[in-house]
């Protein structure tokens, strides 16, 4: 009872200060959009799964199996998924957290300190689950349904289900801090982790999905489907979790009681064991934590060579700003880990292009992959504006706590800023044309189009950066204690919404002079001057536009800097 | 070389600075001392020109801060009280930026740089990631970008916090020799032995306001405890409500 009060006392800090950010004006503004995101989401799921379990329920002899099997699938899931997010979180919670210097040394006894750290990890790392599973198990209940013990259960079942996981990753957090420094330990495991999310997403999509829509290969994948065994290891916690509501939904004789408290048991028993484990190797992997809390290696040294040479193409006072946010970026393990899964998407994007069986298509292949170039301009600067909105609007944020220096300097904010934009330009300019160009090339499209797309992409990635700089400076986080929130506030939701309704304009502006090509060619007709002229209007309303884009944010920009104050 | 007047700074209904009046000379090291809270650090940012007054001027080495920023900061030299440096950037390469970005020649900056780097005791440390450098460390880092460039006018809020006795004393001769130079020094500071030993002139800021200033001696007479210390004055001149409490 004492120690379960004494966690509840050292969680209870981060309850009030999580309850305090609400209290501007700002952030409950914030709240309100993300929740309206959020619920849009969650609807789309809902649906998207009440058409796909409806049409499930539909097919007579295997439909119950299939709609089974995928629950199988999301339950198991959802465990990869949390076990994932507890080691992340798990090693900012009780390894780099500022709250534990204060903790440590009070006279707190390691189980409580464990219990309470524990239970941040678990509120951390589940409440996104438990968002998204919502809707899932709502649909569920709702097409086969299902009795009130389904609901019963669900709820009794999902919070040891949360737990299960929640030990295991923070288990497996103590390890690894206690083997290596918890900040080292963290880069490798994220890097880790983002090579197999990679691995198994690049393999997923060359399983080539897309044939559940071909009805040649139909059974056969459904077939796949209901052999598939993998999810159903006796020994997962997920399985059992299937165990405990599947028989209510399908109207099954099942074994819910025993599965229910194998998982009652096995969470009980590995908080317990957590605790043991905790008061084991938890003081001494902290205390190995301050002994450093950077990694030494510079893996990436000729990167940093290459950088600092091809620097020369920029000018004197922006040179500096260029070559140390490189380096910086390469000897941080949470920062180029991202790249493989920049990589990734960069290999499905093209490979959709490449898998694509447009000859098979009833209409002409000619207008067709030309529209599908037109169309990808549009979804390329989507892509790209999302990859914007991780590496580009935190530019400015990235400075951090040192952002004093270049305040203090004699250096002109707009030239900082401007080091800023031409450092994000560039690599932005390559990915775009590369997506562009390469995915026409597979789509082997006119070379007006060629032309068109790849002139009109490299003109978006100018405004999507200078957009994305300018909004980062008007909305800096130079606070923020981890990196990858920078983008998840305010200014990052309004630099989306603006950047894709600037890429929207960008396509719809287009659509005349690209409909005045196909009608040419269709119609063998010269479309007259008027028409030229038109078209002629709405490329140099694209130019205009890009200009708006990166000049107006970028001056907005620079004022913010120089009325900020540190 | 510093003169502020009629400095006042509000943050939002609270009066943070009230008419601050001061005058540093070329060659003056100038204590400024308060109590938490009394508005030394916002009076510092103001000065290196990360804040703007709400009122009142303040010029570094005749140029005023918000006219000229650009030349006022071209000769300032900041050692803030928190060293929020580039963590993953070396000590030479974090020393190389800020003499670039503050526009220094290559082989000059590289002469600086190497010989700061020595008297500072970090040559060893210099090709190693600022992240693994102690708070000291990273105190007297900061201290070698400041001087990197020569500065007219060093701006030093909280000198000795995390460094050892050896970085202390360092410190104290390294301010001397450059205010023997002519370098200006506003030192603010809680550790008043220090202040006492070093500062030419000092000045006490008790919320928001300078309640007195002058050498040490000329603030003993003003409290009217001749022969007193810093330590003394300073208790007299900023005893308020808190002592009540006492």
């Amino acid at each position: 009872m004492k120690n379960s009060l004494l966690s509840w006392l050292v969680f209870s800090p981060i309850v009030v200060s999580g309850w305090r950010r609400l209290e501007t004006k700002d952030k409950r503004l914030r709240l309100v959009i993300f929740l309206g995101l959020g619920a849009l989401l969650w609807a789309g799921t809902f649906w998207g799964l009440w058409r796909v379990l409806t049409y499930f329920r539909g097919i007579e002899s295997f439909g119950d199996l299939l709609a089974w099997r995928l629950l199988d699938m999301v339950f198991l899931t959802f465990l990869g998924l949390l076990i994932f997010s507890n080691v992340v979180s798990g090693f900012s919670a009780f390894y780099l957290s500022q709250d534990l210097e204060l903790l440590f040394s009070l006279p707190v006894p390691i189980g409580s300190l464990y219990r309470a750290k524990l239970s941040e990890t678990l509120v951390a790392s589940s409440w996104m689950v438990l968002f998204f599973g919502t809707p899932v198990f709502l649909v569920y209940g709702v097409v086969y349904e299902a009795p009130w013990e389904y609901y019963g259960l669900l709820v009794l079942g999902i919070i040891p289900f949360l737990v299960i996981p929640g030990c295991v990753g923070v288990a497996l957090v103590m390890t690894l801090a206690r083997v290596f420094r918890a900040k080292r330990a963290r880069d490798a495991m994220m890097a880790f982790a983002i090579t197999c999310g990679v691995g198994m997403y690049l393999l997923l999509r060359f399983l080539q999905p897309e044939r559940l829509a071909d009805p040649e290969t139909f059974s056969g994948v459904l077939g796949y489907l209901v052999s598939l065994n993998a999810p159903r290891h006796p020994l997962l916690p997920s399985n059992w979790m299937v165990q405990v509501v599947a028989p209510s939904l399908f109207r099954r004789p099942g074994e819910e009681v025993f599965f229910l408290a194998m998982l009652w048991s096995t969470a009980s028993a590995f908080v317990v064991m957590g605790t043991w484990w905790a008061q084991a190797v938890y003081a001494s992997g902290w205390s190995k934590a301050q002994e450093g809390k950077g990694a030494r290696g510079r893996p990436w040294r000729f990167i940093e060579t290459l950088v600092e040479k091809a620097s020369g193409i920029f000018p004197q006072n922006m040179r500096p700003f260029v070559v140390k946010d490189a380096v910086s970026f390469f000897r941080d393990a949470s920062q180029w880990s991202q790249l493989l899964l920049l990589g990734a998407l960069v290999i499905v994007y093209l490979y959709n292009f490449a898998a694509m069986p447009l000859e098979k298509a009833p209409i002409d292949s000619w207008y067709l992959k030309n529209l599908m170039a037109f169309l990808n301009l549009g979804l390329a600067g989507f892509v790209v504006a999302a990859v914007a909105v991780r590496f580009v609007f935190p530019a400015v944020s990235l400075e951090r706590g040192a952002f004093w220096l270049v305040k203090s300097s004699p250096l002109d904010l707009k030239s900082f800023l401007w080091a800023k934009f031409w450092a994000s330009v560039v690599p932005l300019v390559v990915l775009s044309e590369l997506l562009v160009v390469i995915s026409n090339a597979l789509l082997k499209v006119s070379p007006f189009m060629m032309v068109l797309s790849s002139c009109t992409i490299f003109l978006a990635s100018f405004g999507l950066t200078g957009l994305g700089v300018g909004m980062g400076a008007m909305y800096p986080r130079f606070k923020v204690e981890n990196v990858a929130n920078i983008s998840s506030g305010m200014g990052g939701l309004l630099y989306m919404i603006l950047a894709v309704g600037f890429m929207g304009a960008m396509v719809v502006l287009e659509g005349l002079p690209v409909y005045i090509f196909f009608y040419s060619r269709f119609s063998g007709q010269d479309p007259g001057p008027w028409a030229y002229l038109l078209a002629g209007l709405c490329l140099a309303a694209v130019f205009l536009l890009m200009i708006l884009a990166f000049w107006y944010p970028m001056k907005r920009g620079a004022q913010a800097l120089e009325e900020y104050e540190i | 070389m510093i003169e502020l007047v009629d400095l006042s700074k509000n943050y939002g209904a609270f009066q943070a600075l009230k008419d601050i009046n001061l005058r540093v000379r070329e060659g003056e090291i100038f204590g400024f001392l308060g109590p938490n809270g009394a508005g030394k650090t916002t009076t510092i940012k103001i000065m290196a020109g990360l804040m703007k007054p709400t009122s009142g001027k303040a010029r570094i080495a005749g140029y005023d801060i918000c006219k000229e920023p650009t030349k006022a900061k071209a000769q300032i030299g900041l050692v803030p009280d928190r060293p929020f440096l580039y963590e993953k950037l070396t000590a030479r390469e974090f020393l190389k930026f800020v003499g670039t970005i503050r526009g220094m020649g290559a082989s000059d900056l590289e002469a600086q740089m190497e010989g700061l780097l020595h008297t500072f005791g970090l040559d060893s440390w210099a090709d190693k990631l600022i992240e693994n450098f102690s708070h000291g460390m990273k105190q007297r880092l900061v201290m070698c970008a400041a001087l990197l460039h020569r500065p007219k006018v060093l701006i030093v809020d909280e000198p000795m916090v995390g460094l050892d006795p050896k970085g202390a004393r360092l410190v104290k001769e390294i301010f001397r020799k450059e205010a023997q130079k002519g370098v200006s020094i506003f030192m603010s500071t809680h550790t008043l032995e220090v202040a006492q030993e070093m500062c030419h002139r000092v000045a006490i800021l008790d919320r928001g306001r300078i309640v007195a200033q002058g050498t040490a001696e000329e603030l003993a007479a003003m409290t009217g405890q001749f022969g007193a210390d810093l330590e003394e004055v300073f208790l007299r001149l900023t005893a308020g409500e808190e002592e009540g409490c006492l």
